[in-house]
């Protein structure tokens, strides 16, 4: 009931229309910022910090918290229609969302990744709300052993994300560990495979390496062939460029499960998005009726990863608010911006800013909306950019690859390993590797080792702090299992043959 | 024309992340695999760089046993993805000189008119469209810092 | 247009009145600002708000542009202010770490002998803090409980060359403890791994520590400071805590690039202590708990010298390779 009256209380500031109006703000420069690669919320938010302090505080959180959420919606669009993953959580939603492009479903995909991302926003609201104490109690208790054991687990992953050869899949995500582990070692300050480059010591960016790698690498292959007509089929008719009902019902599941494994992940400071839609995405797939249908265009394998990446918002708010934690650069930037306005996010917040934390949360209620309702009119419009002849729409792709590039390093050396990346990428295609896995190394191999190293620090040097602990052992179980299920289902077709000689 | 066993994609790219393996191995080496606080910078390298060599040359071998999938290579298909990603490169080299607008100009130019042969004036109203259409979104809409060159755009 | 001739030529007279020399130098176009983090990093975030009061008071007749040169722990905004030799429109914030990363980094091309030092600005203190609950009241607690059961205790902070280590292994070298050193790359999981009880100390920023202190999560048990913070006048410094080890300041100022004339120096020197004397300015060290550590170009050049010297014996001293 106490929070029945504390939400309306909310809503109640939320709803004053300056207010209202920031809300909007928020969550249409979200998605402008979202849309197009590179920019991202955390650089947004720090350019616009100054420019609101001259704002009530509680109507710049609403604003910047716009911001925050509003570009994971906008982060799927260029997946889906380009194959550019707008920020790193979007390169899961590429895997079928293009793919559903291709089969001339982008409408349909970008409409199911706007409902799915209102759903799961909307959860990870609700979760903030009910749930932000005990949560944040709860992940003080995951220490490295358990994010160890997590990011084992994403890596295994891998075997859900390889093609025809197991092999290739996994010395394609040996490629990603050995690109994660480029640059000055944190532990010990030694710099490592960064051939001399100053440039190289801070590592390879993420976004260098999804663009060039996905994006570039199918533009190059697509080359191939000289193709004449219009890139893909873009049908008719609003009704084609909405999710169909089937389509939606296929996503019940995947509603769900990227909606609370996202909100779960999105609590621990230590792990993120992407990790949180590689795993909702690999959890859909492993209890999915069709698994091999899985990369083909399935609409759940949007619905699922565009879930996390928008619960976790949610999630991430709750270290973040009740706490003083934040777990990216975007909620240590909103941390940053807190300070400078006075206000202390901690333990004490609820109880000291019960008008800011509650009409922050009922602000996201409203702004989940609004996003809904700002998106699905978009999606029309976006899908005209594949109704441009092919010769335009690849200079195009490689013109927004580099502006996305360029935007967040403002270097030219990324550009030109931008350049190194396409050609990986193109190779990859060329010789059936695939690039998921690969990307998956990447973003986990870095947290990975360091949680290891965390981990064999704290037990000086003893393995068993890994299977010791609850949490942990069950996660790494779980990995295990999880890489064993090829071998499982290879026994399974045998025993069938078997059986099929035998009768 | 069948390929001789050596040069199938497996066999080639084996061997590249092969070597790349052993060279992780060997860089690896110079760092410390354990330290007194736990494991050093070269404890996790070392790992990866193992499996990496090990993998490959699974690769290899399982490839180079199977018999010839008889699926020749478009190598003009090969060609002419190469010569679009040359140009791509020599253009990110170039955009210190150039500045991005006249790369990206340029290089849509080269897509247009050299490798669909669409005519002349298609590709240089194309090259236009383009590159004033990423100014007013990029440079002007959005205010986002392109790579200039000394023409000062 | 009147009313900014009007501040130029105020600004003018003021620092005509003060020293006549000044007169001679001031920008004439948009003052690039470099920072060697993204946006939203610690340097960026007081670039900004430098920005921003330079502009709101009128200190200086242009504006004062933000320019993130992130990458390379910082070597790549060094590389790029070192190269500007000359340019007069160009200020960086410096910090510690661009004095102590060329140290041991062989992809360094420049070090800070290569810039203009302008100003230092601020000090940031620094807290020993446990958890609420740990047995450890004061310093020498931890230090006894970590000599009892050597490499048990954990600490957990930045990377190796930061303070926290520098601070710890001062510590271990003064007294024969050992005590784990657990390095997490963001200050919150820095953080949630001594409120998770999974390490035992940890040398935390007194904003960062403030909530946490209040809500009663969190005990300070040592200042790393010259003299005590306002804020916490019950606390001991290190010193007094009884380990006379030397204090490792963390320091925040500006550089510009080599090769400008001193009139120009003197100008940003001046800018920035008027800076300094704002209302804004106060409230906001005041704010983020850092002291006021104004230095002018001359004493700051020094300072460089002194520091990287100190720093230097430190990093051997705990094993670091120093290459220069």
């Amino acid at each position: 009931m106490e929070v029945l009256t504390s939400l309306g209380h909310g809503f109640a500031v939320a709803f004053q229309p300056l207010n209202l109006f920031w809300c909007f703000a928020g969550v249409f420069l979200g998605t402008v910022v979202g849309v197009m690669p590179g920019l991202g919320p955390a650089a947004t938010i720090a350019m616009l910090l100054p420019l609101t302090f001259n704002m009530p505080p509680t109507s710049a959180v609403i604003m910047l918290a716009g911001i925050y959420y509003g570009a994971k919606y906008g982060g799927s669009t260029t997946a889906i229609l380009l194959n550019v993953p707008g920020e790193s959580a979007s390169v899961v939603t590429c895997l079928d969302g293009y793919q559903m492009a291709r089969n001339g479903r982008a409408g349909a995909a970008l409409g199911i990744a706007a409902i799915s991302s209102f759903i799961a926003g909307t959860v990870g609201v609700i979760g903030l709300m009910l749930l932000a104490p005990p949560l944040a109690k709860f992940a003080l208790s995951f220490s490295s052993p358990e994010y160890f054991a997590l990011m084992a687990m994403g890596l295994a992953m891998v075997v859900l994300l390889a093609g025809d050869s197991m092999i290739k899949a996994l010395l394609a995500m040996l490629v990603g560990l050995w690109i994660a582990s480029m640059g000055i070692d944190l532990f010990s300050d030694a710099s490592r495979f960064t051939f001399g480059q100053t440039e190289m010591l801070d590592g390879v960016d993420f976004v260098i390496v999804a663009i060039g790698v996905f994006a570039l690498g199918e533009v190059l292959g697509n080359m191939e062939k000289r193709g004449e007509g219009t890139m893909l089929p873009v049908p008719k008719g609003l009704r084609n460029l909405l999710p169909t009902m089937a389509e939606l019902k296929a996503c019940r599941f995947a509603f769900l499960n990227g909606s609370i494994i996202g909100f779960v992940i999105g609590v621990l400071p230590g792990a993120g998005s992407t990790i949180a839609s590689f795993i909702s995405y690999g959890v859909e797939k492993a209890v999915s009726k069709h698994p091999e249908k899985f990369g083909t265009g399935v609409p759940e394998g949007v619905a699922a990863p565009e879930g996390a990446n928008n619960s976790e918002t949610g999630g991430a708010l709750v270290p973040l608010l009740t706490l003083g934690i934040p777990g990216s650069g975007t909620t240590a930037i909103l941390l940053a911006a807190f300070i400078l306005w006075g206000l202390r996010p901690g333990p004490l917040m609820i109880q000291d800013n019960p008008e800011l934390f509650w009409g922050l949360v009922a602000s996201m209620y409203v702004g989940n909306i609004m996003l809904l309702v700002l998106n699905l009119p978009l999606i029309p419009l976006f899908a005209q950019i594949l109704k441009l002849r092919e010769y335009i729409l690849y200079p195009i792709i490689f013109g927004i690859s580099v502006v996305g590039v360029f935007a967040v390093s403002a270097s030219l050396f990324d550009c030109w390993m931008l350049a190194a990346f396409a050609l990986l990428g193109y190779a990859m295609r060329r010789l059936d590797y695939p690039t998921a896995p690969l990307i998956l190394g990447l973003v986990l191999g870095d947290s990975m080792e360091r949680a290891l190293r965390q981990s064999l620090m704290m037990s000086q040097g003893d393995l068993g702090i890994l299977v010791s602990r609850p949490i942990s052992a069950t996660m790494l179980f779980l990995a295990v299992a999880l890489l064993c299920l090829p071998l499982f289902r290879r026994a399974n077709t045998w025993r069938l043959k078997a059986l099929e000689e035998n009768g | 024309m069948a390929q001789s066993k050596w040069m199938r994609g497996d066999v080639v790219s084996g061997a590249v992340l092969a070597a790349l393996g052993a060279y992780i191995i060997s860089e690896a080496r110079g760092w410390e695999y354990s330290t007194q606080e736990g494991p050093g910078p070269g404890f996790f390298p070392m790992w990866y760089g193992v499996a990496m060599l090990v993998l490959a040359l699974v690769l290899m071998v399982k490839s180079a046993m199977q018999p010839d999938s008889g699926k020749p290579v478009a190598w003009s298909g090969v060609a002419r993805a190469l010569s679009v990603w040359a140009v791509f490169a020599i253009g990110m080299g170039l955009l210190k000189v150039l500045g991005f607008l006249l790369v990206f100009a340029l290089m849509t130019l080269f897509v247009v008119a050299v490798m669909y042969e669409r005519p002349l004036k298609v590709a240089f109203a194309a090259a236009i469209g383009n590159a004033v259409g990423f100014y007013l979104l990029f440079g002007l809409a959005l205010r986002l810092e392109l790579p200039v060159g000394p023409l000062g755009f | 247009m009147n009313i900014r001739s009007n501040i130029i030529i105020a600004a003018c007279a003021a620092a005509l009145a003060a020293a006549p020399a000044w007169a001679q130098f001031k920008p004439t176009k948009p003052v690039e600002f470099i920072v060697h983090t993204g946006p939203g990093g610690g340097a960026d975030v007081l670039a900004r708000f430098m920005a921003q009061v330079i502009e709101k008071e009128n200190l200086a007749p242009v504006r004062f542009q933000v320019n993130n040169k992130s990458g390379g722990g910082g070597l790549t905004a060094m590389a790029y202010v070192a190269e500007k030799k000359g340019d007069t429109h160009a200020i960086a914030v410096f910090t510690g770490n661009w004095l102590t990363n060329p140290l041991t980094r062989t992809e360094a091309k420049f070090t800070v002998k290569d810039m203009t030092p302008v100003a230092r600005l601020v000090l940031e203190p620094a807290l020993v803090a446990v958890k609420a609950d740990a047995p450890f009241k004061t310093l020498k607690d931890f230090i006894e409980a970590s000599k009892k059961a050597p490499g048990t205790m954990k600490q957990s902070g930045g990377s190796t060359t930061s303070r926290d280590n520098v601070v710890r292994q001062l510590l271990m070298k003064d007294t024969g403890a050992n005590w784990a050193y657990i390095s997490f790359p963001g200050g919150g999981e820095r953080i949630a791994a001594l409120l998770g009880g999974h390490v035992n100390m940890m040398v935390i920023e007194p904003q960062e520590a403030g909530e946490h202190i209040k809500a009663g999560n969190m005990r300070v048990i040592a200042q790393v400071s010259d003299k005590r913070l306002a804020g916490y006048p019950n606390v001991p410094t290190i010193k007094e805590a009884g380990y006379d080890i030397p204090n490792v300041e963390q320091v925040r100022g500006i550089v510009m690039p080599s090769g400008v004339a001193p009139d120009v120096v003197a100008y940003y020197e001046d800018l920035f202590l008027r800076l300094s004397k704002t209302a804004t300015w106060q409230k906001y060290l005041e704010e983020q708990q850092f002291q006021d550590g104004y230095m002018k170009s001359a004493e700051l050049a020094k300072f460089f010298d002194v520091y990287t010297d100190k720093m230097r014996g430190i990093l051997k001293e705990a094993g670091a390779k120093v290459v220069r």
